[in-house]
């Protein structure tokens, strides 16, 4: 198995679960943060495309370790699941540290 | 300048999100302790799985693109950069939506 496509989908995995059964943050429910995270998706296909775009990549991955699919911009599907992972608990920790 | 790049990327997206926290009132810089305490965990995490990456040659970084400066465990210094702006960048822009939503009387 790809060590990188099992950590990130796991990771991803482990914060929605936890969410939904731990932190209980509301936010999947929340249209406020679809919004922010689609707004975070378009500009993370930017940036991930920029650092990983294979004519000339600041990120270079072991093909072994990962899926062949890319998309768009040479972007690994798997960085997908990795920034969803930070990005969904960064936000469920702001939420659930807000001051009443 | 090219060793620069991944550094630039990352100051390019912390410069273009900062008018957010005015514009659309997101206060995230101005509430420190909050922020801290959200990103403190997951920048542990994330820079020993990147680490853990990089021992085991998941994934490496191009020397021409970076400074080449490593912090503890052979992290290029732009990650620890990355994960300290991107989360920014996403608390930024979640506050602006939710601003701009409550101003217009909106749920969230």
């Amino acid at each position: 198995m790809p060590e990188y496509t099992v950590a990130a989908f796991a990771a991803a995995a482990l914060v929605v679960v936890v969410d939904l059964r731990v932190w209980r943050t509301g936010l999947f429910r929340s249209p406020v943060y679809w919004t922010a995270i689609g707004i975070c998706l378009f500009f993370m296909v930017l940036v991930n495309g920029w650092l990983t775009k294979l004519s000339a990549p600041i990120v270079l991955y072991d093909p072994d370790q990962k899926t062949p699919w890319r998309f768009p911009f040479d972007i690994p599907i798997e960085d997908y699941a990795f920034g969803f992972a930070l990005l969904h608990w960064v936000l469920a920790r702001w939420v659930r540290f807000a001051e009443k | 300048m090219d060793r620069y790049q991944y550094l630039l990327l990352m100051g390019a997206c912390a410069a273009g999100t900062l008018p957010l926290e005015w514009a659309f009132r997101a206060r995230v810089y101005r509430r420190p302790l909050r922020l801290l305490r959200a990103l403190s965990l997951p920048f542990v995490v994330f820079v020993l799985w990147d680490a853990a990456a990089i021992a085991r040659e998941n994934w490496s970084f191009s020397p021409r693109y970076t400074t080449g400066w490593l912090a503890l465990f052979d992290v290029p210094v732009e990650e620890l950069v990355f994960f300290v702006v991107i989360p920014i960048c996403a608390l930024l822009s979640y506050e602006s939506v939710k601003w701009l939503r409550e101003r217009r009387g909106g749920v969230n």
